[in-house]
């Protein structure tokens, strides 16, 4: 089972690769009651302490898979379930320090049964519905 | 004598906790409890293995059927017609996920489909395209032997032009693979209620007598509830005016609990409701 907030504690990670930290990844569930195919995500950006990792610089890995935010647009055909997470990548040449981090995620989805007019997702704004919207937490890197 | 109206849970009530607090045979346990004998599912929610139907998942759902005396009535998915972020969702792509979703469907023993259509406007007005779409599915929904049903939901009323259309469509193909899901929402007549959620404050709903046309076209209803008090009586819906219409009218088929009231997230909150909202229609079906 996931935890209950929408950024997961486990798999938060820094990530290493040939023997060099480039980055760190953090795991998060869709709060939206439905899973979705990927071309219905709105990725948003990653904000680690203010510093803040624009969307689409975000590499999403689902069902085991790495996806740019620009393939993921094309896929209507891949599908992110609610009982499964999703691992963001953030690459960031040494990773984060070993401490405390204030962790903020935005994504929302699209749903074609509510109204046009509703059915958005701003990057820029801070806000939570039933589809999407920003969430935080504090986590600690080993 | 077999009851006619029977009652149901969807697992879309228990969406705060799934996944998290919850699991499916968790969902059933509960149901058992309540003595419901009808589950809705959600496809895209609640089949682990979607889009594709797993054997394990087969296994475990006919298990979990037969333990707790649970009947499949409502199997819930979606036409996402805004697939993509620049353009509409193609015909063909549409028709593969539809006849998909009825093979699944088929396979779990479901008959009854919540078809949920992409809309237009703020009334929830259907995509114009809806008849070309469910007209080139109709050939599979007969072998796969399942009933598209659009839900009707507040905002919308039953009087709204759209749903005349989908009674028409049903006359004029004469077919019977095609249905209406009533949702209880178009009947909300109380928005001030402190704990509800209210997303449509000035929203227009239907007298329960609005329903009788209908009837026949009916082949599922949701029961939508927002709030219970602890005498058992829903504060926002007019529940015995509308079981009274649904028992005079002898209709046949599921009520189906839809908890959309506050605190789905509190652990055991919506099980509770659940409860008291079967004691409600329990004691207003009279068993």
């Amino acid at each position: 089972m996931l935890e209950a907030e929408v950024i997961q504690y486990r798999g938060f990670h820094n990530i290493e690769e040939n023997g060099e930290v480039i980055g760190f990844q953090v795991c998060v569930r869709n709060n939206y009651y439905r899973g979705v195919w990927l071309s219905q995500l709105r990725p948003g950006r990653v904000v680690v302490d203010g510093e803040i990792f624009p969307w689409d610089t975000i590499i999403w890995n689902i069902n085991g898979k790495d996806y740019t935010t620009s393939e993921m647009e094309e896929r209507g055909d891949v599908f992110w379930r609610i009982t499964d997470v999703a691992t963001l990548k953030v690459m960031k040449k040494g990773g984060l320090a070993q401490g405390f981090h204030d962790v903020t995620v935005r994504f929302g989805v699209s749903c074609s049964y509510m109204p046009p007019e509703i059915d958005t997702f701003d990057d820029n704004a801070e806000y939570n519905t039933f589809f999407g919207g920003t969430y935080t937490r504090r986590m600690i890197i080993v | 004598m077999m009851n006619k109206i029977k009652r149901g849970v969807s697992l879309y009530s228990y969406s705060g906790e799934y996944g998290r607090t919850m699991d499916l045979e968790d969902c059933f346990k509960d149901m058992y409890d309540m003595g419901a004998t009808g589950i809705e599912i959600l496809a895209n929610s609640h089949i682990d293995s979607y889009p594709d139907l797993s054997d394990e998942y087969l296994e475990k759902w006919r298990y979990l059927c037969n333990k707790y005396h649970i009947e499949p009535v409502e199997y819930g998915h979606w036409i996402d017609t805004r697939l993509y972020k620049n353009r509409l969702i193609g015909d063909e792509e549409a028709r593969e996920k539809l006849i998909n979703d009825f093979k699944i469907a088929n396979k779990l023993g479901f008959r009854i489909l919540r078809t949920k259509l992409g809309v237009i406007d703020g009334q929830l007005t259907p995509v114009e395209n809806w008849r070309e779409l469910i007209k080139s599915v109709l050939p599979e929904a007969e072998k796969y032997n399942v009933i598209m049903c659009p839900e009707i939901h507040l905002p919308s009323v039953l009087t709204d032009k759209f749903v005349a259309d989908y009674v028409d469509f049903i006359e004029e193909t004469g077919t019977k693979y095609f249905g209406l899901n009533i949702d209880l929402s178009v009947f909300q007549n109380r928005f001030d209620i402190p704990g509800v959620t209210v997303y449509a404050p000035d929203c227009k709903h239907s007298q329960p007598e609005d329903i009788i046309p209908l009837l026949p076209y009916v082949k599922c209803i949701h029961a939508k509830f927002n709030k219970m008090d602890d005498d058992f009586n829903e504060l926002t819906i007019p529940y015995k005016e509308i079981i009274n219409v649904l028992k005079e009218e002898k209709w046949e088929g599921y009520l189906i609990s839809e908890y959309e009231g506050e605190n789905k997230d509190i652990p055991g909150y919506v099980s509770h409701e659940l409860r008291k909202q079967h004691v409600m229609l329990k004691r207003l079906l009279g068993y």
